[in-house]
């Protein structure tokens, strides 16, 4: 389990400041993970696709190839930093959001589905990029369930932070 | 003096699964693979519906072979239902299970098999002195990634390859950007190829295998076919397919396990190799000539040298089945010729044989049998590890150079049981 920070994240004001402190100047870049199948999985991914619309060049999903992606960034010249979005279980209420910093991601290797997180943090690390994965409690991931209204809001309110935090760098 | 010894955490191989080795004193008492993820009861959930909803939800069994379950329900569907499919809707499968294979073998080689054999727990660890080999196995993935997208419409789980044809076929400019880039990346895959042949395999699991592929089409290497090839010189019709999976339950796992003659066997890249090795062309069979020996009959640790030689094929192959594909007018979709009737789909995945059966009457799935690679491979992943853990007890290895030398067993074989944690257990008594 990551070590969490106990992020400002019940308003949304308070979670723009929290990832305005990660993202400083530079570019900022979204990416989704998670199955939308699976209801809350998919949190992520919904986060990425309502951001999209607003920055189709930094916003991105698992369904645009997380590894290709983020090795895409590394090679940019350029200040940047990568949210990463996904479900996680973080033991709290559906729909809490918490933002794990890059020196609290752990580095094992947990999935083999895609290329592990801290695989991916530790290549923009060394590109001199951030990064900072965004967590999103989930309530249910049964398959083919609807997304829980509590992760609803909290995708709503993450979206916004971020297209707010998005908006000043475009 | 009894003691357990358990490393928690076993990342790198696909899936709820563990091992227990029980020890008396030196003596390896058992070692068992054991498989905890339950069972998800997929083949009853497809029963009565249409074949195309099956082939929505089929391929949903697993997300990096997700174009390999496609390919083997489509194959086991369309012989049910008495379609041959077009000649450019064959090629253009065959063009994704190529795109399909580069992504899966260049993630299982240089992500998840090699930190064993240079001594990092991790690629992340593995950053800082192998840097560049892991940017260029991502820049392969990413191209793998990008042919499943244009032939099946997504990254993971596309729709576009249908029953009879595809939804859209790929443009000419979407064939030529595959093949330019093919072409670019193969100097890559030769370095790969190189790389894992200074390897050094360790020799404790080796023992004799048994082997088993698909007989590829038209006498060529290749991912798919309708008879299978045995290492012992047979060839046995995929419809026969029960014949050499002979599937049971074992306690321990809820995958069940296959034997055939009674004995375990092989399937995968290494046993491609075995059996349609002397069929690979260009620098993969120049690669394939110096570097295949005896010992890849024995140690399943040479199912890594084999998948980066097969990435290799892969790539070299790509700009020909771009043309092809491209040379080639749409046509219409094929249509079903009866709507009762029974088939068999077996291709190659990049861990090795998967077959779908399929049973239709009067339109609907009657009987759905899936049998996947790792499930076939199980019986013999527990014997090469039982053998290494008593050849390594017997040279007076400690734990976890014993734990290390069994991980590294179970990843060759890169094992599919899909998603989450993984433990191993040794158990001494």
């Amino acid at each position: 389990m990551h070590k969490l920070r106990d992020a400002p994240g019940e308003t949304e004001a308070g979670l723009r400041a929290e990832l305005e402190s990660v993202a400083g100047q530079g570019r900022v870049y979204v990416l989704g993970l998670g199955y939308l199948d699976k209801a809350d999985d998919g949190a992520g991914v919904l986060v990425a696709h309502a951001l999209k619309k607003l920055f189709p060049s930094y916003s991105y999903s698992e369904h645009d190839g997380v590894e290709g992606t983020v090795l895409d960034i590394s090679e940019k010249k350029e200040d940047a930093t990568v949210f990463f979005v996904d479900a996680a279980d973080l033991h709290a209420p559906p729909g809490t959001i918490r933002v794990v910093r890059r020196e609290e991601i752990d580095d094992r290797e947990i999935t083999t589905h895609r290329v592990a997180v801290a695989l991916m943090a530790a290549i923009l690390e060394r590109a001199g990029k951030g990064c900072a994965v965004i967590c999103i409690q989930p309530e249910t991931i049964e398959f083919r369930a609807q997304t829980s209204v509590p992760v609803k809001e909290a995708v709503g309110k993450l979206t916004a932070a971020l297209s707010q935090v998005m908006k000043v760098r475009d | 003096m009894s003691r357990e010894l358990n490393v928690e955490a076993l990342a790198r191989v696909e899936g709820d699964g563990g091992i227990t080795v029980t020890l008396d004193g030196k003596k390896v008492k058992s070692v068992t693979l054991d498989v905890h993820e339950g069972p998800r009861l997929i083949e009853q959930l497809v029963r009565g519906m249409t074949p195309a909803d099956d082939l929505n939800v089929i391929p949903r069994i697993c997300a990096i072979c997700t174009l390999s379950h496609r390919y083997a329900a489509l194959r086991g569907l369309e012989k049910a239902l008495g379609i041959t499919p077009p000649e450019k809707t064959q090629l253009t499968r065959e063009l994704m299970m190529l795109g399909e294979n580069v992504e899966s073998n260049s993630l299982h080689t240089f992500l998840l098999a090699l930190p064993d054999f240079l001594g990092y727990p991790s690629a992340v660890a593995m950053l800082n002195d192998y840097g560049d080999d892991v940017k260029r196995a991502l820049r392969l993935k990413k191209f793998g990634n990008h042919v499943m997208e244009v032939t099946s419409g997504r990254i993971v789980h596309g729709e576009n390859p249908i029953i009879g044809g595809f939804g859209k076929y790929p443009s000419r400019k979407q064939l030529d950007e595959i093949r330019v880039k093919a072409q670019e990346l193969v100097p890559d895959a030769v370095r790969d190829v190189e790389l894992f042949a200074s390897l050094e395999y360790p020799a404790y699991s080796e023992a004799p295998m048994v082997f088993m592929s698909v007989n590829g089409l038209k006498k060529k290497y290749g991912f798919a076919g309708d008879s299978i090839l045995i290492s012992n010189g047979k060839e046995v019709s995929c419809e026969d397919y029960k014949k050499l999976t002979n599937e049971r339950v074992v306690s321990h796992s809820f995958a069940k396990r296959s034997l055939y003659a009674d004995k375990p066997f092989t399937v995968g890249a290494n046993a491609r190799m075995v059996n349609m090795g002397k069929r690979l062309d260009g620098q993969a069979a120049d690669m394939f000539k110096e570097h295949f020996n005896d010992r890849w009959l024995t140690n399943p640790l040479y199912n890594n040298l084999a998948q980066a030689i097969e990435m290799l094929w892969s790539l070299e192959h790509l700009p020909e089945a771009c043309e092809a594909v491209a040379a080639m007018d749409d046509p219409k979709i094929a249509q079903p010729t009866r709507l009762t009737g029974s088939g068999t789909g077996a291709v190659e995945a990049p861990r090795g044989t998967l077959y779908h059966h399929y049973e239709i009457k009067d339109g609907l799935i009657d009987v759905a049998d899936i049998i996947t690679p790792t499930a076939q491979n199980l019986d013999d992943i527990e014997r090469h590890m039982k053998l290494t853990a008593e050849k390594m007890l017997a040279e007076g290895k400690s734990d976890p150079e014993v734990r290390l030398g069994l991980e590294m067993v179970a990843r060759a074989y890169d094992p599919c049981i899909s998603c989450a944690t993984h433990l191993v257990r040794l158990k001494r008594v």
